[in-house]
């Protein structure tokens, strides 16, 4: 009932509180193409330290503000717990700053945010970065630890070994989702991030970053990486049409309308807003909910369709109040059934391109979603929400709801 | 002294006093405090032993707004919920005279011109459009659209011709120029809804915002970088402001916190007064035009309320003085 909104809204003073979490500045790396692009010979310390660096400088804040830096990582050992202290130092921070890294899969980097932003509503911290990062060339999803053999007496935890290819297929089947639908997604996913790059849209989230990369002759090559590799503006229907089933005879699961495996970092310097303020740094977005809730493992993907509404609903919003989502595309499978299950509108769906042209760099995907999500909006120049959303691996979702404030 | 009129279950949006008749004043009023339900425009007289019903008409959606034609002592229009004006007769109708449904949603605000050799209306919807009409609604001469929130308040200026501003919940504050269909002026005036906005009746460039971010801010057109002032003080949104018709710097503003405040921005220390006589939320105030000893404070407000206690809903419009003498309108019981 919109008359009841519009009057609550009114009596919501929070709404522009000094106790907001609100965004400053985002920025992340290009994404490079695991083991053949840009990035296959740069450890994620590096990728790491380039967008840390770069965020703070940008706003011109002494690292040593920051009351903590949280970093969403999934491959490297124990999260990449030292791999982040050492991108730390690279980056010139203080030792009093403090660092560590979460792990929630697919999630990481977002709830890198979201674990910054409930230090500051508890009042620990006042200004928090946020980051995610992984090296999809340098370590590879497999060893799954150490597990008990009663794993095998329950479903549901013997689900959670379940590949996730595996996961797309029983989203497709069970839900209906056919080839063509996928490859449509995913084909229009290129056509996005293809536009996009043209018009130079992920300039200003990109940050440039030097490395070096070893050719095919092992000859050390220096490089300066700015632009997406795994964007295929080529990309057709009938090409993808060709593409084999990746995970199961008779799937319809392909590798072209699955995520790209994939290298890269995001940071996004997060605060209270009295605080921000006070340093006059400006604000680019503010968080207005969040929520992670569990899914069947064996159809993790899944996962957005009951966390989106989970974070509206915290918001007082609806989809009809959502300017742009940014839903992980994990597989088009999922991210096809997720859109239709809650009616999103397809013009607001990822519209520079999603994970199938970009690539899923694990850790780093919440981050740089959060990145290119406040870009966007910011463009668009007026008022407006977005959510950033992706599901997870072992069957969970999270989603986020952002303003952005306006010019 | 308080004069109080009671209407049952009915929550006041907005309160006019007639420019013709002094002891007069009109009021929009709603059930359900403007969520549902019907509403009801009442024109009251305050006589020396109270306040008297002239006439009431029923409406099928809730009424938010209202004003008085300025050529015409028996005429005034008021908008709706189901985003209809409507042409109100008081001397002999039973049904409005004439009833123009051209905005898509709520209309929240109506205002008539006041200047000379100028009879026209505006109108100003939750559609997102602002639209001006002749004196008869015929039909409306030209729709303006900039605005990317609900528009709450459309005010002519006192002084040129052909020129309103509007509040709008997308934070703008926005002079429009009718002639040429146009956004002469966006001005982003408050990081929140702005619920109302009203003209300085002696100086042509300066203009009130009232906001859910509790603060009034008066503006100066002609450097809209930042405020001339910033009054601080009301703990809620602020739902209606309006200039003195008295003094350049002195205005009033009503608010969800339940208080009227009364302002002069020219001094240190602005705040003049609070008046807390209310219980709820305090949605309509205007001054009476007609009164210029007691002036400053001659206010009524209306006030509606989300507080469920009881089957009883308080709706009170009063009338303030300096002086101490209240004349208070309740709508309810």
């Amino acid at each position: 009932m919109q008359r009841l909104k519009v009057i609550s809204g009114h009596l919501s003073p929070a709404d522009h509180g000094p106790d907001d979490v609100v965004v400053v500045h985002g920025l992340r790396t290009a994404i490079g193409r695991a083991k053949r692009g840009s990035f296959k010979d740069t450890t994620p310390d590096e990728l790491l330290s380039a967008v840390m660096t770069a965020v703070l400088t940008d706003v011109g804040l002494p690292p040593s503000q920051l009351g903590d830096v949280c970093v969403g990582n999934v491959l490297q050992p124990g999260a990449g717990a030292l791999m982040a202290r050492v991108a730390h130092f690279l980056s010139g921070f203080p030792d009093s700053v403090p660092v560590y890294t979460v792990n929630r899969q697919c999630s990481s980097g977002l709830q890198a945010l979201l674990n910054i932003a409930g230090a500051i509503m508890s009042g620990s911290i006042s200004l928090g970065l946020a980051c995610g990062v992984e090296s999809m060339s340098l370590r590879s999803i497999g060893e799954p630890g150490d597990l008990s053999s009663r794993m095998m007496d329950s479903d549901k935890a013997r689900d959670c070994i379940v590949p996730m290819g595996i996961t797309s297929e029983n989203v497709a089947e069970r839900f209906s989702v056919s080839r063509e639908k996928q490859d449509a997604f995913a084909l229009s996913s290129h056509q996005k991030a293809a536009r996009a790059q043209t018009l130079g849209l992920f300039d200003q989230e990109i940050v440039s970053v030097s490395t070096k990369l070893v050719d095919e002759d092992g000859k050390d090559r220096q490089v300066m990486v700015r632009k997406d590799d795994g964007i295929r503006p080529g990309t057709t229907l009938a090409g993808l049409a060709k593409l084999r089933p990746a995970f199961k005879p008779g799937g319809s699961t392909t590798a072209g309308n699955s995520s790209q495996v994939s290298d890269g970092a995001a940071a996004v310097l997060v605060g209270r807003r009295s605080a921000v303020e006070a340093l006059g740094l400006p604000v680019l977005g503010v968080l207005r909910a969040s929520a992670v809730v569990g899914v069947p493992p064996d159809v993790m993907g899944i996962g957005p369709a009951f966390a989106i509404p989970a974070a509206l609903k915290q918001a007082g919003l609806t989809v009809a109040d959502i300017d742009v989502f940014e839903i992980n595309e994990a597989f088009a499978s999922q991210a096809v059934y997720c859109v239709e299950k809650l009616g999103i509108p397809l013009e607001k769906v990822n519209p520079n391109g999603g994970a199938i042209a970009l690539g899923h760099p694990l850790g780093c995907t919440g981050a740089r979603q959060v990145v290119t999500l406040l870009n966007e909006l910011k463009r668009r120049g007026r008022r407006a929400y977005g959510v950033v959303s992706m599901c997870i691996g072992t069957g969970m979702g999270a989603a986020a709801v952002f303003e952005y404030p306006g010019p | 002294m308080t004069k109080v009129f009671r209407s049952p279950a009915h929550h006041g949006y907005a309160v006019e006093v007639s420019p013709f008749i002094p002891n007069r004043v009109a009021c929009a009023a709603s059930q359900y405090y403007g969520l549902a339900g019907c509403g009801t425009l009442l024109v009251l007289d305050e006589t020396e032993t109270g306040v008297s019903l002239v006439r009431s008409w029923q409406w099928s959606d809730g009424l938010f707004d209202v004003a008085w034609s300025e050529a015409n002592e028996h005429l005034l229009v008021a908008g709706g919920g189901d985003g209809s004006l409507q042409l109100w007769d008081v001397a002999n109708h039973n049904t409005p005279l004439r009833v123009a449904k051209e905005h898509a949603q709520e209309v929240y605000s109506v205002d008539w011109s006041q200047i000379r050799g100028e009879n026209l209306l505006v109108s100003g919807s939750w559609d997102q459009t602002a639209k001006v009409w002749d004196p008869a609604l015929t039909q409306s001469l030209t729709t303006l659209r900039g605005h990317e929130g609900v528009i709450y308040s459309t005010i002519w200026s006192p002084h040129i011709p052909g020129c309103f501003a509007s509040a709008s919940g997308d934070g703008t504050l926005r002079v429009w120029d009718v002639k040429a269909a146009a956004c002469r002026l966006a001005v982003p005036a408050h990081k929140a809804e702005i619920l109302s906005c009203d003209w300085c009746k002696y100086d042509q460039n300066i203009v009130a915002t009232g906001a859910v971010d509790c603060s009034v801010c008066v503006w100066d057109l002609r450097n809209v970088r930042q405020p001339v002032s910033q009054l601080g003080g009301h703990r809620y949104a602020i739902r209606r402001v309006k200039f003195s018709p008295y003094s350049k710097t002195v205005l009033a503003s009503c608010s969800y916190d339940f208080t009227v405040r009364f302002w002069d921005f020219s001094r240190n220390q602005p705040l003049l007064e609070t008046v807390e006589h209310h219980s709820e939320f305090v949605c309509g105030l205007d001054f009476n035009l007609h009164v210029p000893n007691q002036v400053t404070h001659t206010i009524l407000q209306t006030c509606f309320s989300f507080v469920e206690k009881s089957q009883i809903i308080t709706v009170a419009l009063k009338m303030t003085t300096t002086s101490g003498q209240i004349v208070q309108i309740e709508l309810s019981k």
